[in-house]
């Protein structure tokens, strides 16, 4: 388990070093995802399953493909002659693009089935944290803080929804000549 | 849970109860009357319900909230302090042609928030609340959606606070690691020390990136950078509230964690305090010196004022805690009535930011102008204003414990404070020169914000004459958290 702890991490730190230096949002993208997910592993050699599987679900699966989508769709480069390739312009032949995500989340997938495979038994950290005791703190001893925390999500909606909608007819509209610094 | 935590959480029930019910209203009926009487309603409950939730005090309600004297003195503070900033909302917003009824709903969620931040004795709610207050404050910062400058703002504050929340969880996970615990109380205890103490650099670490992260909320020197261009840039209404509200609540955390510790003089935390503190003091004051945006000017100063009520912290004696109180209430008083003039001369095309719109104010509209020269009296210092009450109190706590270094630079850079404060009701005493300024758009008078103005200006001078019963009602709650 040791093994696996320590190349996840390694992946981890390395993945976030290339994402945080690439020029191309969407690549650097690409490598967060992969960064996120050897956190996940990270999490699960350290005894966490639940917060492992939520890493994946969450910030790999469902935020960060949605960041990928939004870049894709707004397409930033574009018209920007000196901001490098379009985003969504990347040829599948251009194997340098795609080869080292690839390559670290196969790294990722192998440590995977070696674990299921049943060679890794047990975690490093003190112990296994299993869904049901998560849930049993939360709503004990936090349940203020999950309350809390539905607030905080009311209010960011309520701001999105104010600031995203459209004017209405008879509204104010940014007009031009009211320029910021 | 107990039905006595339920009566210790009252005042938050009714806050959230209130913004379920604006946000309700706003589905079924929108009338911009209707969501700010509904949400002066909850406040004035709220600041109602404080007695009934004293009474079950001191209760620690699960781990992470303590409702005790303090929490209740401050939780009071900033619900008078969010009535008055949601009754300058009215008038201004009244002007504008927007939808207004989202405002409110945000202002309650960011008062809920603020409120229990002084309650916090755990990492995860000290978290959690300082996020809903920061989130609806996005909002309310960005809430003139044309005005470029609003929005400007808002993305800085997104940026800056960010991370400094960054800091402030990588913080409280180092100490986490080293030492076990969560709870405020329990992490620089002995026994913990004992059972955890991986290493003391990460100890060390994590204490000062939440120093970090707090400082930022607190805007003192080195971390003051954004304060000028937000308090600018945000609604007067909003600006208000980020002086009060928002600052506040954060100070009032500050106290909690410095009365469950003693921080001993040769420690380097100290030493790092004193130091944050005489910078902010001097670099406020000078900056300050320097504008001519009165909310510019009033940001700059804010970052004084806030080196000053670090002294009453750092003192450490026993009334440091009284004078700290006393002198939040004082500025808040003064702060808010400044903010609130500022909001009421506003006009429907933009605000009176400039000090050349103040110019013969006292002949345009003497009302307005006296109560903003009673708020900068205040902030100076002049006696029978509430600002002198708690400047006194506060060299009282500072020359009592003999941090007479830092007693001296707040003598010192208060009388540079004199000048640009000065310069303000000088200029509103000066003839308008009629030939180089453009006539100022006739402004609606808000009944409601004049109400708010005059209860304000009453208040300074109240405080400022006849503090004994609001020292009292200190004494009996906020000081309640002294460990001595």
């Amino acid at each position: 388990m040791n093994v696996v702890f320590y190349i996840s991490g390694a992946t981890a730190v390395l993945t976030t070093a290339i994402a945080i230096t690439r020029r191309n949002a969407a690549h650097a993208l690409l490598y967060l995802v992969v960064s996120l997910l050897s956190v996940a592993l990270v999490f699960f050699t350290l005894g966490a399953p639940f917060a492992a599987a939520l890493e994946v679900i969450i910030y790999a699966g469902a935020i960060m493909v949605l960041f990928i989508f939004v870049i894709m769709m707004l397409n930033p480069s574009a018209g920007n002659p000196a901001g490098g390739e379009r985003a969504g312009d990347a040829p599948l032949r251009d194997w340098r693009l795609w080869i080292g995500p690839t390559i670290l989340s196969a790294i990722l997938g192998l440590e995977l089935i070696y674990i299921f495979a049943g060679n890794a038994a047990g975690s490093t950290g003190a112990g296994e944290v299993v869904p049901e005791q998560v849930g049993v703190v939360l709503l004990g001893p936090y349940v203020l803080g999950v309350e809390l925390a539905s607030i905080l999500l009311l209010a960011a909606l309520v701001s999105a929804s104010h600031l995203g909608r459209r004017a209405l007819p008879g509204e104010e509209e940014i007009t031009e000549g009211k320029g910021g610094s | 849970m107990m039905p006595a935590d339920f009566t210790a959480l009252l005042p938050y029930l009714i806050l959230t109860g209130a913004a379920v019910a604006v946000l309700l209203a706003i589905t079924i009926v929108r009338n911009h009357r209707l969501t700010a009487g509904l949400t002066m309603a909850g406040l004035v409950l709220a600041f109602a319900a404080l007695p009934i939730a004293l009474s079950a005090a001191p209760r620690a309600v699960t781990p992470l909230v303590e409702v005790d004297g303090f929490t209740i003195f401050f939780d009071g503070l900033l619900i008078a302090a969010a009535f008055a900033a949601a009754g300058f909302s009215y008038g201004y917003l009244q002007r504008r042609r927007i939808r207004r009824e989202e405002f409110y709903l945000l202002l309650l969620t960011a008062t809920l928030g603020a409120c229990i931040l002084p309650a916090s004795v755990h990492f995860a709610s000290l978290f959690l609340s300082l996020e809903l207050l920061t989130v609806s404050l996005y909002g309310m910062i960005a809430y003139l959606r044309t005005e470029l400058f609003g929005i400007e703002a808002a993305i800085k504050y997104l940026i800056l606070a960010s991370i400094s929340s960054a800091f402030l969880l990588f913080g409280a996970a180092l100490i986490y690691t080293d030492r076990g615990t969560l709870s405020l109380s329990r992490i620089l205890l002995p026994e913990s020390a004992a059972a955890g103490a991986l290493h003391p650099v990460l100890m060390v670490a994590g204490l000062g990136m939440v120093l970090v992260g707090i400082g930022f909320k607190l805007a003192v020197v080195p971390f003051h950078m954004w304060i000028p261009d937000i308090y600018q840039g945000a609604p007067a209404p909003v600006s208000a509230f980020l002086a009060t509200v928002s600052k506040g609540a954060v100070f009032a955390v500050l106290i909690r964690v410095f009365s469950l510790y003693t921080i001993s003089s040769e420690s380097g935390m100290y030493a790092v305090l004193v130091v944050i503190a005489a910078v902010s003091m001097f670099a406020g004051n000078w900056l300050a010196l320097l504008q001519t945006n009165i909310k510019r000017l009033l940001a700059y100063s804010s970052i004084a004022h806030f080196g000053y009520l670090l002294v009453a912290l750092l003192a450490a004696g026993p009334n440091s805690v009284t004078a700290a109180a006393l002198y939040l209430a004082a500025y808040f008083v003064a702060i808010l009535a400044a903010f609130g003039v500022i909001a009421a001369v506003s006009g429907s095309g933009g605000e009176a930011q400039e000090l050349e719109d103040y110019r013969g104010l006292f002949w345009r509209r003497s009302w307005a102008a006296f109560v903003l020269t009673s708020a900068m009296l205040s902030l100076i210092g002049i006696p029978l204003t509430a600002g002198f009450i708690g400047k006194a109190y506060l060299l009282l706590a500072g020359l009592g414990s003999a941090v007479w270094l830092l007693a001296v630079v707040l003598i010192v850079t208060s009388a540079i404070g004199l000048y640009y404060y000065l310069r303000v009701i000088l200029t509103m005493a000066q003839q308008p020169a009629a030939e180089n300024r453009p006539a100022q758009p006739a402004v609606l008078d808000s009944r409601l914000g004049n109400i708010v103005l005059g209860a304000l200006a009453l208040g300074i001078l109240w405080l400022g004459v006849f503090p004994a019963p609001v020292i009292e009602i200190i004494q009996r709650t906020a000081s309640s958290v002294l460990p001595f």
